[in-house]
């Protein structure tokens, strides 16, 4: 059902084209079903549903569109400015398998009825949204981005810490009902949040950082805690490598490093990679609700 | 009334929903596109939200980002400007399915609008004259001659599947139409999958005059007299006038009364706006119905006094007009001209880039609606409309000489403007005898308009 034109995603990888294999196979058995019984609780006419360079959409019958409000949602209001990305971070990144959902009301479309694969249609896009943002100078943490406007709810599992593959959802943002995942720009330990659970959050604002492992499997934050802790440095770290992320601007935080309170970070991938040092400040993160800095 | 209203558009309108807010006591909040971060209705905003990236499908033209964006922000009201979702049904009636208010007419009232044809024969069920036509699709080339004699030449073949000028062929002779019919069915078979075609009268030198109307809820309605738009570059406005030359006072109000008579009968509400097209003889043709506030509104409030913007939000909260016809009164002649960034010497080609001086008109009379700043950089992705220099004089003669006045002293420096040809327009004869037709510039071409009018 779903045929690539040529051109639009050129020299894909093995990898990438086996990624998008699996991919068609999860939208035809798993978001499909779970879309159409969206589609129908929802008031919306439309949904659309992007997984990296594919995109599928489900209309219903024109004049059923809106006919019934999701009016169990609350209404919300923003107690505070949502925050907004500071200028200089609007680099977006494109990582493979970036989940992005838009819904959008509808003209005439096909039967219901006859199931949700009736009335989709896939194909490739390249518009993404800002799944990514890089931190200026820094090249050892990225940051996973609203991909929409709505209600930020992070899976509660997640820890500073806590390992995470490219392509792992970190959260949904709830947009009216719909959810649209938040995804890991890249493989990599999270890190700090930038916004808290059921805060309101505007489209493109920074939601939490993610630690990018280096080749050894530590990250910069590791190891720049353990140069300042003047434990060994990990991996061969040298301090002067750890010195730039140390001045990064989002090195308030306690960036990467364990919590008190947070389990200890997995195993990275490499055996020779030394578990990561306690961090040597003891600050408390900074309020979360000013979202992005 | 509301409390707080999301403005779901950007540019000029954004600007001048938010000034008509805060006249209410509302609270705006102003939804932008990452591509209008840093625009002047966002910096002035009581808040602002970014709802998607620069391509305005996912973000000016989003209903569920637009819908929750008002949610998460408290608003109890969104306003569609122009364009975008402004009439947009469905966008109405998902608004209204989250319990907030849609400024404008219901999702009812704009499908009810919706098709061209279907208000065409509604309104002229309600007495607006429409161009004569065919009665129907011609069946067969007999029928056509016999439509054709009736309607009277020339007369223009339209396909009943297009859209667009495609597929359309003007002819003046019996002869002429039997050859164009065959060429006109091949097209619209091609083109449409669907070769039935209709007749219509072909109105040579027309001019496009519309009718501002408003109706409240309970069917009160006034029409703010018309607006000229004769002024125009390939379907594109340019300036704008009131009251229009191309009629008698007497026609003029006539016009007008009909057009608000019909479109109370035929159940519109909120403000709207009636276009017309007028021939050389001065006989009006209703065309469509615009179910929004247009680009072009600030010369009726410059000779009415009334803010449209705020009798928009006033009407959709459920409040009565409160004015009546008679308590209408125009004064004045009122002329817009639009600031766009587009360059003249070439071909009006679209320009983005930094305003890198702005410096606007000013003096008694004299208004600007804009969303530029020096330092303001104009986004690609949208019109290329920079904003509005409207003046008012008590003659049209007084208003154009405001006009020229105005024009000298705005300066925009950074990137090409269309500034040149307004002053090129408010100095040539058909301009300044008020004989422009709506494809005048396209006719004679818009290079060889502004040499003559520099030659003159």
């Amino acid at each position: 059902m779903a045929d690539r034109t040529e051109g639009q995603a050129p020299e894909r990888s093995l990898e990438q084209r086996l990624s998008d294999h699996v991919a068609i196979d999860r939208l035809a058995d798993d978001l499909l079903p779970a879309l159409a019984a969206k589609l129908s609780a929802s008031g919306l006419g439309e949904l659309e549903v992007r997984e990296g360079s594919w995109k599928v959409r489900l209309r219903r019958p024109a004049g059923e569109a809106g006919a019934s409000g999701p009016g169990g949602h609350p209404m919300r209001r923003a107690s505070d400015r949502v925050g907004r990305p500071q200028p200089g971070h609007a680099e977006h990144g494109h990582p493979p398998g970036a989940i992005e959902r838009t819904a959008r009301l509808g003209g005439p479309a096909p039967d219901p009825a006859t199931g949700a694969s009736h009335g989709a249609t896939t194909r490739p896009d390249g518009d993404e949204g800002p799944v990514a943002r890089t931190v200026p100078g820094d090249t050892h943490r990225l940051i996973a981005a609203s991909p929409a406007v709505g209600v930020y709810r992070p899976r509660p599992d997640l820890r500073p810490g806590t390992q995470v593959r490219a392509g792992d959802r970190l959260g949904v943002v709830d947009v009216l009902g719909v959810q649209q995942e938040v995804l890991s720009p890249a493989d990599g330990l999270v890190g700090a949040r930038l916004a808290e659970a059921d805060q309101p959050v505007e489209y493109g604002q920074e939601l939490l950082i993610v630690e990018l492992l280096d080749a050894d499997g530590t990250t910069a934050a590791q190891r720049a805690a353990a140069a300042a802790g003047g434990a060994p440095a990990a991996g061969g770290a040298t301090p002067g490598e750890a010195a730039p992320a140390g001045a990064a601007p989002v090195e308030t935080d306690t960036l990467g490093a364990p919590r008190e309170d947070a389990p200890p970070a997995p195993a990275a991938p490499r055996d020779e990679a030394p578990p990561a040092p306690p961090a040597p400040r003891d600050e408390a993160p900074p309020p979360p609700a000013e979202g992005a800095v | 009334m509301f409390n707080r209203v999301l403005i779901a558009n950007r540019g000029e309108i954004a600007l001048r929903i938010l000034r008509a807010c805060r006249m209410l006591g509302l609270e705006a909040v102003v939804a932008y596109s990452e591509a209008d971060r840093d625009s002047l209705p966002v910096q002035l905003a009581d808040e602002a939200i970014c709802i998607g990236p620069a391509d305005a499908r996912r973000s000016y033209l989003s209903a569920p980002a637009i819908i929750s964006a008002a949610v998460i922000t408290g608003c109890d009201a969104i306003h569609p400007g122009y364009g975008f979702l402004s009439e947009d049904a469905g966008f109405a009636e998902a608004v209204a399915a989250h319990g907030i208010t849609f400024i404008g007419p219901s999702a009812s009232i704009l499908e009810r609008f919706a098709s061209k044809e279907g208000t065409r024969r509604l309104l002229g069920a309600h007495g607006l004259p429409t161009i004569p036509g065919s009665n129907g699709m011609l069946r067969d080339d007999l029928h056509a001659l016999n439509e054709a004699e009736r309607i009277g030449y020339p007369v223009l073949i339209k396909p009943s599947a297009g859209g667009g000028g495609k597929g359309m062929r003007m002819v003046r002779t019996p002869r002429e139409l039997e050859t164009a019919l065959k060429i006109c069915r091949s097209e619209a078979k091609a083109a449409f999958g669907d070769d039935s075609l209709y007749l219509e009268r072909w109105l040579e030198e027309n001019r496009h005059v519309e009718v501002q109307v408003a109706v409240d809820r309970f069917g009160n309605g006034i029409h703010l007299f018309e607006r000229d738009c004769s002024v125009q570059r390939r379907h594109q406005k340019i300036l704008e006038e009131t009251p229009t030359p191309a009629l008698t006072p007497e026609r003029r109000l006539e016009l007008a009364e009909k057009a608000v008579t019909a479109i109370v009968a035929a159940g519109y509400q909120n403000i709207g706006t009636l276009e017309f097209l007028v021939d050389g003889a001065g006989s009006y043709y209703f065309i469509e119905l615009n179910a929004r506030i247009q680009v072009e509104h600030p010369i009726t409030e410059q000779v009415t006094g009334i803010d449209l913007v705020a009798l928009q939000l006033r009407i959709a909260s459920g409040e009565p007009l409160g004015v009546s016809q008679a308590d209408i009164r125009r004064r004045g002649h009122s002329i817009e001209l639009r600031i766009n960034a587009e360059d003249p010497e070439h071909d009006f080609r679209p320009s983005a880039g930094q305003i890198e001086r702005y410096l606007p008109p000013g003096g008694p009379c004299v208004r600007m609606d804009s969303h530029m700043y020096a330092g303001y950089e104009v986004p690609h992705h949208y019109d290329s409309l920079l904003g509005k220099l409207v003046v008012w004089g008590e003659t049209r003669e007084e208003a154009i000489s405001r006009a020229r006045v105005a024009l000298d002293e705005l300066l925009i420096e950074g990137l090409p403007t269309n500034v040149s040809f307004h002053r090129a327009l408010l100095r040539s004869e058909p301009f300044l005898s008020g004989s422009i037709t709506t494809n005048l510039l396209d006719r004679v071409g818009s290079a060889a308009f502004l040499a003559a009018a520099a030659r003159g």
